[in-house]
C-alpha cells in the first residue's frame, strides 16, 4: 500500500468530481503570498495551514493551525517550514479555505476480498471513531458497477434523510468512482460536511491508500509516496531502496534504532520468522532486512554494507530457508564481499556472524562462508539440518 | 492422490525467460520420477513459431512456441493447466485468456506486483467458472511423485533429499515462496515427507485461498495433515481457523504464524509481504491469528523451530493409528547428468582440449598477453609494438627495438588508394560493402606481388647470413632454385629516384649502433643488382625484412608487419569512401584493352 498525502490525494478526488476545499501546497513563505495576490478566496476565507508531510499526531505537534486570515496563515507558514520533527523536516504546508458548517458525515471505500466495501455514516469526526455502529456498510463484488440505487439506500440505511438521501449518494457514489479508477486501496473521508452556504457535501479531510503496483497504468500520477512509518526514510534506507527498484529480485531494508541484532536473512517470509524469533528471545532488533528472488550480487553487497553499518549491533543473522531458484553461493558471494569491505573499514569488531541456509549450490556458499573463519570473522555457520532459527537462539544465548 | 496437480497434468507456460527456466525445473523433476516432460507449450508472441528447447535428462525436449493460449490447446488438447510468467502490466490479459480457454482447469500465476484490483478480477473470474487461480506471486505448486508447476522444490538435490519422488501423507499451503521448500524439506525429515505443496502468493488477496486448498486436502484420502505458513495481515489464516472448527476433520492441521515481532517494533513500522499489513483497526496480527487457529482446535507451535517437532508429533500418532505406514523408499533414484563442467569440477571426467594456446587469456578480469595483464603493461609505459611482440613472438621487446617497430608501422600505414590493396577496399566501399569485408578485400591483395614478400625476403637473406653466403652465391643460389630476389626490385622507384621510407629506416637503424648482418647483406646484394638493372634496389618490403630478422623477429611472422600497418591504411580508406559517400564505381571501357574475339555467329548446339 501507498499513503499519498493530502494534497494530491485531494487532486485525486477533485478528477472524480468530490468538491474539496480550495487548497495550495507551498514550500515558502514567498510563495504562498504570490498565491494569495492571484487567489481569491486566500484573501477572503479563513484558512487551515497544516504541515503537508507524512507525520501522525499533527495537532499535537502543534502543526495544524485554524482559523486564520491571510498574514496569519503566512505566520503559521513560516513557522513550520523547515521545522524538524523526528527525523522528518517540514518542507511543505497545505493551506486550505475552511468550510462553515454544522454537520459532519462519514464516508469510505475499502478493498475487501470479495470486492469492495462502501461505509456511511451520518456522524463524523472523532464521533465516528465511538458510534462504530452507525456506520452502514455496501459490500460490491468484484468487478460490479452498483446503480445510484444501490447508494441511495446505503445513505437510507445510515439515518439520511430528505435531499441529504441523494446527495450523500451521490457523494458515496463518486468516492467508488474514484476508488475503483484510481486502483485505491483505501479512502476515507472524515469529516464529509455540510457547507452552510450551498449546502453542498464537502470533502475535508482523506485519507488516500493507492496500489504501488498499479503506479504503470496512472501517467497522472505524478507524486511521491509517503512513507509509512509516520517518519522519513533514512539515508541507507534510500539507497537501499534505489537499488531495489532497478534490480531483479528484491533487497528490502528498514532501520530500527536502538536494537543491537542485525538482521540479514533472505526471503519476505523467512525474515518475518527471523524477527519473531529475536523478539522471543528477548533481543532487540537493529533493523529489518531482505533479499531475494535471485537477486545480483552487488545488490546483496550493498545491503550487507548497511547491515554492517549499524551502530552498536553485536549479532548478525544471515539466515534463510532452502531457497527454490536463489543462488546461494552468488548471493552469499555479495555478502561476503561486503563482510571483507566492513572489515576493512574497522566494522564489525566483536560482532558475532551467524549463517543458515540451504538451495542451489548451498555446500559451495557455505563453505565459502566458513572459510571466513581464516580471514578473522567470528562466524558461525550452519546448513539445512539446523532448524531455521535456530541460529537466533544460539546468538542470543546468554 | 494429491490435489491441483498430478500425473494427469499437462502445461501451457506463458511467458519468455522466466518461463523457460521454470520449464527446465519441471524437466528436472519429469526426469526424477520417470516421467515425460508435462510442458507441452509455451505462449510467447515474440517468438510463436519457434521451439524452446528444454534438456530432460542427457538429451533436448523440444516444446512449440505459439502466439496464443487457444493455438496451444488445440494442437495439445491433453494441456489443463497453465502457468503465468507474464509481466505485471500484462498478467491480466494472459490470466484471463487461459482461464477463458475451456481446456484449462488451473491457472497459477508467478508474476511478483500485479495490482491488488487485478488478482482481485481474475480471482472472482476462475471462482465463477469453476477453476482455480492460483497466486499472484506464487512460487508454484508441487505434487510429490506427480507434478511440478513452477520452481518450488529447488534445485535437484533437494527434490531428492526432499523426497519428492514419492508420496508423503503431509498438505503444505504457504505464502512464502521461501519457507514452501523449508516445510517441505522438514515435512520429509520428521515425517513421510509431501502430498502436494502449495505457494499461494504473498499478496493481500491470493486468487485461491487457504479455505478452499484446505477443503480440497480434506477430500483427499492420501493427505493425513496439513501445515500450514501464515503471516500477519489481512483475515485468511483467521477464515482457516473458522474452516476448520466449523466441524470435525478429518485432517489435522498444523500452523504457524510469522509477525510477533510487530508487537515490539515502532509504532507504525511493517514489513514482510505486501499481504503481511496489519488492518487499520488492528485485526490481523500474528497473535490474533494464531490464537484463532488454536481455539479451531489446529496445532500451532510457539516458534517456527518448534514446527518440525509437532511434525513429528503427528506423524507419529498418525503411525500409531495406523493411518499410514512406513514408507518404502525406492533402491534407485535416477541421477541428473552432470555438465561437463560440473563434472570437471568434480573429477569425474577428463576432456582432451580441441586448441592449444600459449600466447593469451582472458579468463580472469582482464586480458594477459603472454601472462602480463594489459593494464599492468599500459601503466607500466608499455606500448601496441611491445604488445605485438609478446603475442607475436612470446617476448617482451627493448624500448629500441619497439620505436624500430613503430617506424615501420608508420611507414607502411598507407600507400595512397592506386595500389592493390587499397584499391580493392575503395572498390568494395563503393559497392556499399561493410567494413570488415571492405578491408578484407583489401588484404587479400597482400602476397607474392603486393606486400606480401616481406617473408620470403627475410627468409632468403637469412638463409644467406646463416649460411655465410657471398652475395654472388647468393644470387646464383637464388637464380637457381627461386627466382628473382624477394625483397629487390620496385616498379618505379630506382637508383636515381629512391624510395624514402627506405633510406629513413635504414638510416635510423644504422645509427643504432646495433648488430644489423641481413640489412648489412640486403645493402650488399643491392649494391651488385642495383648495377644490373637501375630499379633493381632493395624496396620497403625487403628493408623491414632485414632489420625485423635482426632484432630477432621469427620469419613467419614478418608478412604480419605489412598487414597490420596496412590494415590501418585500409581502414583509413573504407572510412574515407562511406564519408563522401560515394557511388558505385565500375572500369571505363577505355581503361580495357577487349582483345576478345569480335562479336560472331553461335553456331547450333550439337
Amino acid at each position: 500500500m501507498a499513503k499519498v498525502l493530502e494534497g494530491p490525494g485531494m487532486g485525486l478526488m477533485k478528477k472524480w468530481g468530490i468538491t474539496v476545499p480550495h487548497y495550495v501546497v507551498v514550500t515558502s513563505v514567498d510563495e504562498l503570498t504570490r498565491l494569495g495576490q492571484a487567489n481569491e478566496w486566500l484573501k477572503k476565507s479563513k484558512l487551515v495551514v497544516k504541515a503537508h508531510e507524512a507525520l501522525g499526531s499533527r495537532f499535537k505537534l502543534g502543526l495544524v493551525k485554524v482559523n486564520l486570515d491571510l498574514p496569519a496563515a503566512e505566520a503559521a507558514t513560516k513557522e513550520m517550514i523547515g521545522r524538524l520533527v523526528g527525523s522528518i523536516t517540514v518542507s511543505q504546508v497545505i493551506v486550505s479555505e475552511m468550510i462553515p458548517h454544522k454537520e459532519e458525515y462519514y464516508c469510505a471505500v475499502k478493498s475487501t476480498r470479495e470486492g469492495t466495501d462502501v461505509l456511511v455514516a451520518n456522524c463524523g469526526g472523532i464521533e465516528v471513531e465511538s458510534n462504530w455502529d452507525r456506520v452502514k456498510r455496501l459490500a460490491l463484488e468484484v468487478g460490479q458497477q452498483p446503480a445510484a440505487e444501490a447508494f441511495e439506500r446505503l445513505a437510507k440505511d445510515a439515518g439520511f434523510t430528505g435531499s441529504l438521501v441523494k446527495k450523500m449518494a451521490d457523494f458515496a457514489g463518486k468516492m467508488f468512482a474514484c476508488f475503483d479508477n484510481e486502483d485505491a486501496q483505501y479512502l476515507e473521508v472524515n469529516p464529509v460536511v455540510l457547507r452552510e452556504q450551498d449546502s453542498e457535501l464537502i470533502a475535508l479531510d482523506a485519507v488516500t491508500l493507492l496500489d504501488g503496483d498499479a503506479k504503470f497504468r496512472h501517467p497522472d500520477w505524478n507524486f511521491a509516496f509517503a512513507a509509512e512509518f509516520g517518519r522519513a526514510y533514512s539515508r541507507h534506507e534510500m539507497e537501499v531502496m534505489a537499488v531495489d527498484s532497478k534490480i531483479k529480485g528484491s533487497v528490502k531494508f528498514i532501520e530500527i534504532p536502538g536494537g543491537d541484532t542485525a538482521m540479514l536473512p533472505a526471503g519476505g517470509g523467512a525474515s518475518v520468522y527471523y524477527s519473531d524469533a529475536v523478539v522471543a528471545r528477548g533481543g532487540k532488533l537493529a533493523n529489518y532486512a531482505e533479499y531475494s528472488g535471485d537477486p545480483p550480487d552487488w545488490a546483496v553487497e550493498v545491503l550487507t554494507d548497511k547491515v554492517c553499518s549499524l551502530p552498536g549491533i553485536k549479532n548478525i543473522i544471515v539466515g534463510g530457508a532452502i531457497a527454490n531458484f536463489t543462488d546461494v553461493k552468488k548471493t552469499f558471494g555479495g555478502i561476503i564481499n561486503g563482510f571483507r569491505k566492513a572489515q576493512s573499514e574497522g566494522k564489525l569488531k566483536g560482532v558475532k556472524i551467524w549463517v543458515r541456509r540451504g538451495g542451489p549450490r548451498e555446500k559451495e556458499g557455505l563453505d565459502a562462508m566458513r572459510a571466513l573463519k581464516n580471514e578473522g570473522f567470528d562466524i558461525n555457520v550452519f546448513d539445512r539440518n539446523t532448524p531455521l532459527t535456530d541460529i537466533v537462539d544460539m546468538a542470543l544465548q546468554k | 492422490m494429491s490435489i491441483l496437480a498430478n500425473k494427469d497434468t499437462y502445461v501451457v507456460i506463458q511467458g519468455g525467460v522466466a518461463g523457460v527456466n521454470a520449464a527446465r525445473r519441471m524437466a528436472e523433476f519429469c526426469y526424477l520420477i520417470k516421467r515425460s516432460l508435462n510442458v507441452l507449450a509455451f505462449v510467447y508472441p515474440p517468438d510463436a513459431g519457434k521451439t524452446n528447447e528444454i534438456p530432460y535428462g542427457s538429451g533436448l525436449v523440444a516444446v512449440p512456441i505459439y502466439k496464443t493460449i487457444a493455438e496451444a490447446t488445440h494442437n495439445h488438447p491433453q494441456i489443463n493447466t497453465s502457468l503465468v510468467y507474464i509481466g505485471a502490466d500484462r498478467a491480466m490479459k494472459g490470466g484471463m485468456e487461459a482461464l477463458d480457454d475451456s481446456h484449462i482447469k488451473v491457472v497459477s500465476m508467478i508474476t511478483e506486483g500485479v495490482p491488488e484490483k487485478d488478482a482481485k478480477i481474475l480471482g472472482a473470474h476462475a471462482r465463477k467458472l469453476g477453476k482455480v487461480f492460483n497466486g499472484p506471486s506464487s512460487i508454484g505448486i508441487v505434487s510429490a511423485g506427480s507434478c511440478r508447476l513452477g520452481v518450488i522444490g529447488g534445485a535437484f538435490d533437494n527434490l531428492v533429499l526432499s523426497k519428492l519422488y514419492r508420496e508423503g501423507s503431509f498438505g503444505v499451503i504457504t505464502k512464502s515462496g521461501g519457507l514452501s521448500n523449508e516445510i517441505i524439506w522438514i515435512c520429509s525429515q520428521f515425517a513421510d515427507g509431501i502430498t502436494t505443496a502449495i505457494g499461494i502468493g504473498g499478496d493481500a488477496y491470493p486468487g485461491t485461498d487457504y479455505v478452499s486448498y484446505l477443503e480440497m486436502f480434506e477430500n483427499d484420502p492420501q493427505t493425513k495433515a496439513v501445515v500450514i505458513v501464515g503471516e500477519m495481515g489481512g483475515d485468511l489464516e483467521e477464515r482457516a481457523a473458522e474452516w476448520y472448527g466449523a466441524k470435525k476433520r478429518r485432517t489435522k492441521l498444523i500452523a504457524v504464524v510469522s509477525g510477533f515481532c510487530q508487537e515490539s517494533l515502532p509504532k507504525g513500522m511493517k514489513f514482510g509481504h505486501a499481504g503481511a499489513k496489519e488492518g487499520l483497526k488492528g485485526e490481523g496480527s500474528a497473535r490474533s491469528k494464531s490464537d484463532a487457529l488454536k481455539k479451531a482446535g489446529a496445532i500451532v507451535p510457539a516458534t517456527f523451530g518448534a514446527l518440525g517437532p509437532a511434525i513429528k508429533e503427528a506423524y507419529q500418532e498418525l503411525l500409531k493409528s495406523g493411518q499410514v505406514k512406513e514408507p518404502v523408499e525406492p533402491a534407485v533414484l535416477p541421477k541428473l547428468p552432470k555438465t561437463i563442467e560440473e563434472a570437471m569440477k568434480a573429477d569425474e571426467v577428463m576432456v582432451a582440449p580441441l586448441i592449444r594456446t600459449t600466447i593469451s587469456d582472458d579468463r580472469g578480469d582482464e586480458p594477459c598477453y603472454d601472462g602480463y595483464p594489459a593494464s599492468e603493461l599500459i601503466n607500466k609505459g608499455y606500448e601496441i609494438p611491445h604488445v605485438v611482440g609478446l603475442l607475436w613472438d612470446k617476448r617482451l621487446i627493448s624500448k629500441q627495438e619497439a620505436e624500430i617497430i613503430k617506424r615501420i608501422m608508420m611507414l607502411s600505414a598507407d600507400h595512397g588508394p592506386c595500389v592493390s590493396g587499397a584499391l580493392g577496399t575503395i572498390i568494395a566501399a563503393c559497392a556499399g560493402i561493410g567494413m570488415s569485408q571492405s578491408v578484407a578485400a583489401g588484404l587479400i591483395m597482400i602476397g607474392p606481388r603486393f606486400g606480401g614478400a616481406v617473408t620470403d625476403a627475410g627468409r632468403y637473406f637469412k638463409y644467406a647470413v646463416d649460411n655465410k653466403l657471398s652475395v654472388d652465391d647468393f644470387l646464383a643460389y637464388m637464380k637457381k632454385n627461386v627466382g628473382p630476389v624477394p625483397g629487390i626490385g620496385h616498379r618505379v622507384k630506382s637508383l636515381r629516384n629512391p624510395d624514402k621510407r627506405v633510406k629513413e629506416l635504414v638510416g635510423y637503424v644504422k645509427s643504432l649502433n646495433i648488430k644489423t648482418p641481413c640489412l648489412d647483406f640486403a645493402l650488399a646484394v643491392e649494391k651488385v643488382t642495383s648495377v644490373k638493372k637501375d630499379n633493381l634496389i632493395l624496396n620497403v618490403d625487403g628493408t623491414m625484412a632485414a632489420v625485423l630478422v635482426d632484432i630477432g623477429f621469427p620469419v613467419d611472422s614478418l608478412n604480419g608487419f605489412f598487414i597490420l600497418s596496412r590494415t590501418i591504411g585500409l581502414i583509413g580508406h573504407w572510412v574515407d569512401q562511406k564519408r563522401q559517400d560515394s557511388r558505385l564505381i565500375r572500369l571505363f571501357d577505355y581503361l580495357v584493352n577487349y582483345a576478345a574475339p569480335k562479336r560472331r555467329e553461335v553456331p547450333p548446339l550439337k
